[in-house]
């Protein structure tokens, strides 16, 4: 008991910051997710509105446009990140000339603010003085103009979300690798297991809850993910790349609309949590251990 | 020494020791006037554009020098100053004294009630009431910042949205020569939009004949910025005799054709597809340029002419560490459909955007008075003229006869003049109260048009629908 109470002492200060920073403000967004609230209305106070900015997301083609690419963006940053970080990780596993220099390089842009990162790429891709399209025209001929193609813009954000955020995933991923025992690795090898097999049978499920933890913070960063595309699109051309996050940025600030963009925050955090809920289910839950 | 030459080294003897004297006194109005409040630190947010910084700069510390206030002026984005301002007055946690208002948001502020009333506050507290500051010597711009003749920010910065056309091109023989004989009339500043677009035409097939890095137009279309809505409704339309966005107060704010407004009218279409065309010839990373990338562009020397903000017009014509075209750039009036130069004298309507804004004070801030001295310190005739040549930009009618500002108006071919005799043709924002929520509430049908997914007819149609869409659902609209 006594030291039930030493202990709570001890989280008391972070349980008062996260109420006051994290639950205190979370309650206030459901809280004014229904209401009706846009401070320059002709009526400028909330207006209890129950479900109805609710009911309006379900029908709002902007926000069902902007989830779909949402969506897809993920899908494709987050499944290319791991792909390459893990193989960034087994590169680093071994032993070759300048590996701490590339190593510590690999990582530089984890530390480079998203905004930043969002400018640099403006930088990169903008024509006439952007590198990135002045390669491709004089090696192969293509014209690079995010503004103008939807693809390609969309293509650009997730390789750019792709630089930013690989070398979390590879230090991750060469952490769990690290702490792997060789014992079931050199089994393997002498029963004659090939490489597929050893990564399938034994890597993978050895390294899943690690590979699992930085899914699931990727999935919720690049789910949110507002700085780095408001300034290398803006969310254009069109509505290609306004992610969910970008089309929340637009409804709250620049159009103060804060009872439906709080909806739609409080709809986009369920929708997060289930996604997360169904990717454990999906990947974790089947390899459990069988009771009989 | 003869009298006539005693008298006028006496005339002079006492001019210069009057002045030393004025100056003495003023400095001792500042210091007295400040005395109860020697200490404080004034915190203000503006927009980072190079007047703002001359705030910053030169005369927050003057300010501080003079008086022992402090203050911190804070200059970011665009977007972010508007966050930071918009909360902090919506939530009165009073953490600014100062805030930069834009024309065109002045009018959501007094809807609030966000802004002190300047003129009654100096009123009532006559012993913070500057000599040297008098309300009746800012430009006719100040009156966008009045409600009911009283004065709600005080004008920091004003510029014309204007034509720009590049003078070592349009002299050229070689090109003169070629653009008659192509086009059979004499190549000068166009004055109507069929004049700017062959123009424009002929550069962009002149740029790409002479393997040139020149295109004949500016276009300010980014896909996904606003800085292309406001082009287009503000700078754009105008020009094509549809003024406030087409949106109709008298009419019940109707923006769609059917209820009396002009948004989607023949017009708006019209002048829509006049400046996709442009937008078309123009270069490439025009679909990714907001308002400083079109001047960045023009500075660059990739276009013969365009519309350019005209804060940037100083050192595009002067600046040869930015600038590829100093002393090279020609100042215009904005090109006009017929009737529209008689709806601009007439007050009905303006041939361009009055660009600018003011410095307001928020009934939230904490520090009033000395927030109040320091609104007047920089709209004092004297601090004018020095700021005006740092950035070109006037607010006081008293700056326009300046020395320096006339040798800088020499400089920039006229800029300061068009100002003062044209400023009158050109207006801001209309007056509504619900601007950044009908801009964004329609932006993504207007990026939707530049990107070619619906065409500029059925996007204006479908964007005067959403402006009344959203108007009602505001409460403005019945």
């Amino acid at each position: 008991m006594k030291s039930n109470t030493f202990g709570w002492i001890l989280l008391a200060p972070t349980i008062v910051v996260l109420f006051f920073f994290g639950v205190l403000p979370f309650l206030y967004v459901v809280y004014v997710s229904f209401h009706q609230w846009n401070p320059f209305a002709a009526n400028p106070y909330m207006i209890y509105n129950g479900a109805g900015n609710f009911r309006q997301i379900v029908f709002d083609g902007a926000f069902l446009a902007s989830l779909g690419v949402t969506v897809a963006f993920v899908f494709f940053a987050v499944l290319t990140e791991v792909i390459v970080g893990y193989l960034l990780a087994q590169a680093f596993m071994s032993d070759f000339p300048g590996k701490a220099f590339f190593r510590t390089i690999h990582t530089l842009p984890l530390i480079i603010a998203p905004i930043i990162v969002g400018s640099i790429w403006k930088l990169m891709t903008t024509p006439s003085i952007g590198i990135i399209p002045h390669l491709l025209q004089s090696s192969v001929g293509f014209d690079l103009n995010i503004g103008q193609s939807a693809a390609a813009a969309f293509i650009i954000t997730i390789i750019m979300d792709v630089w930013h955020w690989t070398p979390l995933v590879t230090l991750t991923l060469i952490a769990a690798l690290v702490s792997l025992p060789p014992d079931p690795f050199e089994q393997a090898q002498i029963d004659g297991a090939g490489k597929w097999q050893i990564f399938w049978h034994i890597t993978l499920p050895m390294i899943a809850p690690a590979v699992m933890a930085t899914v699931f913070i990727r999935l919720m960063d690049a789910l949110r993910i507002v700085d780095e595309v408001l300034m290398l699109t803006g969310g254009g051309p069109g509505s290609a790349t306004r992610y969910i996050g970008v089309h929340i940025f637009r409804e709250v600030f620049p159009r103060t609309n804060y009872g439906y963009g709080s909806a739609i925050s409080v709809v986009v955090l369920y929708l997060t949590i289930v996604a997360c809920w169904l990717l454990y289910t999906g990947m974790l839950a089947p390899r459990k251990p069988r009771k009989s | 020494m003869n009298v006539r030459v005693k008298l006028g080294v006496t005339v002079l003897a006492v001019a210069l020791m009057s002045g030393t004297a004025l100056a003495a006194g003023n400095d001792d109005f500042w210091a007295k006037a400040a005395e109860p409040y020697k200490g404080v630190v004034l915190h203000g947010v503006t927009e980072s554009t190079p007047p703002s910084n001359y705030i910053k700069d030169v005369l927050a510390p003057e300010f501080e020098k003079k008086t022992g206030i402090k203050v911190d002026i804070e200059t970011t984005s665009w977007d972010q100053m508007y966050d930071k301002a918009i909360k902090d007055m919506e939530a009165g946690t009073g953490i600014y004294d100062v805030v930069y208002i834009e024309q065109d948001i002045i009018y959501s502020y007094l809807a609030r009630n966000f802004l002190t009333d300047i003129t009654k506050a100096l009123k009532d507290k006559p012993e913070l009431k500057a000599s040297t500051y008098d309300d009746a010597k800012f430009t006719s711009f100040a009156n966008y910042f009045k409600q009911d003749g009283d004065l709600y920010g005080v004008p920091m910065e004003a510029f014309l949205k204007i034509y720009c056309y590049r003078k070592d091109l349009f002299n050229d023989p070689e090109i003169k020569a070629a653009f008659k004989k192509q086009t059979g009339h004499d190549l000068k500043p166009a004055t109507t939009h069929e004049e700017y677009t062959e123009i424009a035409d002929f550069f962009t097939k002149w740029g790409k004949d002479h393997n040139l890095q020149l295109w004949g137009s500016t276009a300010q279309a980014h896909t996904g910025h606003p800085a292309s809505w406001y082009e287009f409704f503000e700078s754009v339309a105008p020009t094509f005799g549809v003024y406030s966005w087409g949106i109709d107060a008298s009419k019940n704010y109707a923006a769609t054709v059917e209820h009396g407004g002009a948004m989607n009218s023949d017009k708006a279409k019209a002048a829509l597809k006049w400046w996709l065309h442009l937008r078309d010839i123009a270069p490439p990373e025009s679909a990714q340029s907001t308002w400083s990338e079109v001047a960045t562009t023009f500075a660059a020397g990739r276009a013969a002419q365009g519309l350019v903000y005209g804060e940037n017009a100083a050192w595009i014509e002067t600046d040869t560490s930015k600038s590829k075209v100093t002393g090279q750039v020609g100042f215009a009036l904005p090109t006009l459909s017929p009737g529209v130069m008689d709806d601009a004298k007439s007050g009905k309507g303006y041939v361009g955007y009055y660009d600018g804004g003011a410095f307001g004070l928020p009934v939230t801030s904490k520090n009033k008075e000395a927030a109040l001295l320091f609104l007047e310190y920089i709209g004092q005739d004297e601090v004018q003229p020095g700021w005006a040549v740092a950035a070109p930009r006037i607010t006081n009618t008293a700056t326009f006869d300046a020395p320096e500002v006339k040798d800088m108006d020499v400089k920039l071919g006229g800029f300061y003049t068009m100002l003062k005799d044209e400023g009158k043709l050109f207006a801001g924002a209309p007056p509504y109260p619900f601007h950044a929520q009908v801009r964004e509430a329609t932006a993504p049908i207007f990026y939707d048009i530049l990107t070619g997914k619906i065409g500029p007819d059925e996007g204006l149609d479908k964007m005067a629908a959403k402006a009344e869409e959203e108007l009602t659902s505001l409460g403005y609209r019945k």
